[in-house]
C-alpha cells in the first residue's frame, strides 16, 4: 500500500501528498499534468500538491506518498543524481509520467539532438536508474499523456484499482518504446485488426494507415518513443471492462 | 463452461427490429436524421471512395455514406480529429467491435486521444464474419465463384452471408472458405455480434432494409424517438429472437472455426502480444472449465 496512517503528518490530515518533480524534459508533461488537476477540480479534495516547480514555492523536496516525475536523468547534471537520491528516500512510490522518464522518449536514440547545455550529454529513463527502481511502480506512456490519462489514473490510484493499474506496473519494467511494438507485438503476431487506434494515439504521425492492407505503417524516423501507440491497441493488453447492456 | 449459446454469440438483446426506409440503406438514413435533430454532431465510419474503402468523418447529413462492404480498416485513426480538432462531443461510431474494442479502451483508459469518454453518444456495432481487404476479397470471390467479379454489398440472408455482385448476382459465402481469406486477427475473434454496442446493425438484401439489435437504453431511446418523428420514412416491425436464428447460427458455424483457430494458437505455443496477461491461455483454460465465467472477463 503506498499510502498508510503512519504517514500523514497530522491525525486529521488524510490528504493524500502528491509532488511532480522534473528532470531533463521539455515540460510537457507537467503541463498535461497540471491540466488534468484544472480539468478535475474534485480530487483536490483528497489530494495535496506538495511539490511543483511550477505551482508550488516549496524549495526542498518534502515527503511524499507518490511522487510523479518527468523527464530523463541526465547523467552529467549533479542535481539530477541529488533529486533522484532525495526521491528514492522521501517518496513511497515514484511514477514516472512520460515518454523521457518511463522509456527515454525523445532522449533515447535521438543521436545528434542538441542537449539542454554542451555538457549535458547522456539521459537515462527514470525507469532504469538502480536507486529508484524498487520505488518506480508505474510508468505512465505518452508525449505527453493526455490529462484524461492522467486523471483516470489518478482515480485508479485513490481507489487502489488494481485492474486499472497493472498495465502501467508493466510498462514500468518494459525497455524502450517505439512504434515497432504495434509492428512486432500486434501485427507480427498476426493480431491486429486494423482498427487504427494506434495511429490516432501517435503523437509524431510517425505511424500512418494503410488501407490496401489494413494495417499501420511505421516510420521511425519520426518516433519519439512514446508508448502511446502499443498501449492504446485494443490487442496488447486485455481485458478491460466492456460496456455490457 | 463457456457455451456457445444464444448469449455468447448475440449478447444482450433489449429488442430486435427490421427497418424499412425510403430509398437508402435504414442506419445511413436513421444517422443523417440523428445529425438533422441535433442528437449527434459527427459520424466515424467507413465509406467507398476511388474504388476502395477508407475511413470517414462525416460532419453533414449530406455526407454520410457507409461502406457497403465489411470493411471497416482504420475507423479509429478519426477520433483524434474529430475530438481534439473539430472538437465534437457527440459522435456516432459505426463500426465492428473491433474498433468498438479499441474505442472502449480509449475510453476507460484515456490513453490515445484525450476526453474520448464523453464524446461518443451511440455506438453502432456492424454484425461481422471477419474484415477482408479488396485483395482477399477478390480471391475469395475467385475461390468462389471461379471467376473474377467485383463485390458491390455485403449483407446476410436466411442461407448466411452473401455478397451482391456487379453483374446483379448474389454469392453465397461458404463459412469456411471465409475464415480463410479473413484477415489473420478476425479467426481469433468472439465478439462477432458487437456485443457492448448501443445497437447492433446487420444489413439484409434490399439495400433499404436493415435488422437493428437493441442493447442499451440509449439505443432503445434514441431508435424510438426516430420512429416517432418519420413515420414515413422508416418502418419499424418488432422482430422475436426467433427470426433471427439464421443469424445465430451463422455466427455459431464462424465461432467454431474461430474456436478451433484459437486452441490451436495455444497449443503449437504462438505467442500473444507482451502485457497481454496470456490472454488465450486464460480462453483455453476456461473453455476447458467446468464453471460459470463472464466471458467479458476473459476478453
Ligand atoms: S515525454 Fe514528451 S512531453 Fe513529456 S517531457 Fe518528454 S518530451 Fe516533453
Ligand atoms: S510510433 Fe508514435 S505512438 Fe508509437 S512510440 Fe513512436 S511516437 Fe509513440
Ligand atoms: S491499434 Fe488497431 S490498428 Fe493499431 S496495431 Fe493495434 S489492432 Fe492494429
Ligand atoms: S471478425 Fe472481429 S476482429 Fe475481425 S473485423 Fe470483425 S469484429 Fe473485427
Amino acid at each position: 500500500m503506498f499510502f498508510s496512517r503512519e504517514d500523514f503528518i497530522r491525525e486529521d490530515d488524510l490528504k493524500v501528498k502528491v509532488g511532480f518533480f522534473h528532470f531533463s524534459s521539455c515540460s510537457g508533461c507537467q503541463v498535461s499534468f497540471l491540466d488534468m488537476f484544472e480539468d478535475a477540480v474534485e480530487i483536490l479534495d483528497t489530494v495535496e500538491l506538495v511539490y511543483s516547480n511550477m505551482l508550488t514555492k516549496r524549495e526542498t523536496v518534502p515527503r511524499m506518498h507518490v511522487a510523479f516525475a518527468e523527464g530523463a536523468l541526465c547523467i552529467e547534471d549533479r542535481r539530477h543524481l541529488s533529486l533522484a537520491r532525495e526521491l528514492a528516500e522521501k517518496a513511497n512510490i515514484i511514477v514516472t509520467v512520460g515518454a523521457c522518464a518511463s522509456f527515454g522518449g525523445v532522449r533515447r536514440l535521438s543521436v545528434g539532438s542538441q542537449p539542454p547545455q554542451p555538457s549535458h550529454q547522456s539521459f537515462l529513463p527514470l525507469t532504469e536508474v538502480e536507486i529508484l527502481k524498487g520505488k518506480v511502480k508505474y510508468a505512465i506512456p505518452g508525449c505527453p499523456p493526455n490529462p484524461s490519462l492522467l486523471y483516470n489514473f489518478m482515480l485508479a490510484l485513490l481507489e487502489v484499482n488494481e485492474d486499472f493499474l497493472q498495465p502501467f506496473e508493466f510498462m514500468a519494467s518494459s525497455r524502450d518504446a517505439s512504434g515497432y511494438d504495434v509492428v512486432k507485438e500486434v501485427i507480427n503476431k498476426g493480431l491486429c485488426v486494423g482498427c487504427g487506434t494506434c495511429v490516432t494515439a501517435c503523437p509524431a504521425r510517425a505511424l500512418d494507415f494503410n488501407y490496401t492492407y489494413g494495417k499501420p505503417t511505421f516510420n521511425p524516423l519520426f518516433c519519439v518513443h512514446c508508448g502511446s501507440c502499443l498501449a492504446s491497441c485494443p490487442q496488447s493488453f486485455k481485458p478491460y471492462p466492456q460496456p455490457v447492456y | 463452461m463457456l457455451k456457445l449459446d444464444r448469449s455468447f454469440l448475440l449478447g444482450k438483446v433489449k429488442a430486435i427490429y427490421r427497418v424499412v426506409s425510403k430509398g437508402e440503406s435504414p442506419l445511413q438514413l436513421i444517422l443523417k436524421k440523428m445529425m438533422e435533430q441535433e442528437i449527434i454532431d459527427g459520424v466515424i465510419s467507413a465509406r467507398k471512395e476511388g474504388g476502395r474503402i477508407v475511413p470517414k468523418l462525416f460532419k453533414a447529413p449530406s455526407e454520410i455514406e457507409l461502406s457497403p462492404l465489411n470493411t471497416f480498416f482504420g475507423v479509429n485513426t478519426l477520433l483524434k480529429k474529430a475530438i481534439q480538432k473539430y472538437h465534437l462531443s457527440r459522435i456516432a461510431v459505426v463500426a465492428p467491435s473491433c474498433v468498438m474494442d479499441g474505442l472502449n479502451k480509449t475510453q476507460y483508459y484515456g490513453i490515445g486521444c484525450n476526453w474520448v469518454k464523453t464524446a461518443v453518444a451511440l455506438k453502432v456495432g456492424i454484425l461481422c464474419t471477419g474484415a477482408l481487404t479488396q485483395e482477399s476479397l477478390n480471391c475469395e470471390v475467385l475461390d468462389l465463384l471461379g471467376e473474377r467479379e467485383e463485390v458491390e454489398r455485403c449483407y446476410y440472408t436466411k442461407e448466411g452471408l452473401a455478397y451482391g455482385l456487379s453483374s446483379g448476382r448474389e454469392l453465397l459465402v461458404n463459412v469456411e472458405v471465409h475464415h480463410h481469406y479473413v484477415s489473420s486477427a478476425c479467426k481469433y475473434c468472439l465478439n462477432l455480434s458487437a456485443r457492448g454496442s448501443d445497437i447492433t446493425y446487420i444489413p439484409e438484401k434490399e439495400e433499404n432494409v436493415g435488422i437493428f439489435i437493441i442493447r442499451s437504453e440509449r439505443g432503445g431511446r434514441t431508435l424510438g424517438l426516430l420512429q416517432k418523428e418519420y413515420p414515413s420514412l422508416l418502418k419499424f416491425s418488432s422482430l422475436k429472437m426467433s427470426d433471427i436464428s439464421h443469424v445465430e447460427e451463422l455466427l455459431k458455424k464462424k465461432m467454431i472455426l474461430n474456436i478451433d483457430s484459437i486452441l490451436e494458437r495455444v497449443e503449437v505455443g504462438l505467442p500473444g502480444s507482451k502485457w497481454d496477461g496470456n490472454r488465450f491461455r486464460k480462453f483455453y483454460r476456461v473453455w476447458n472449465a467446468i464453471g460459470d465465467f463472464n466471458i467479458e472477463e476473459v476478453f
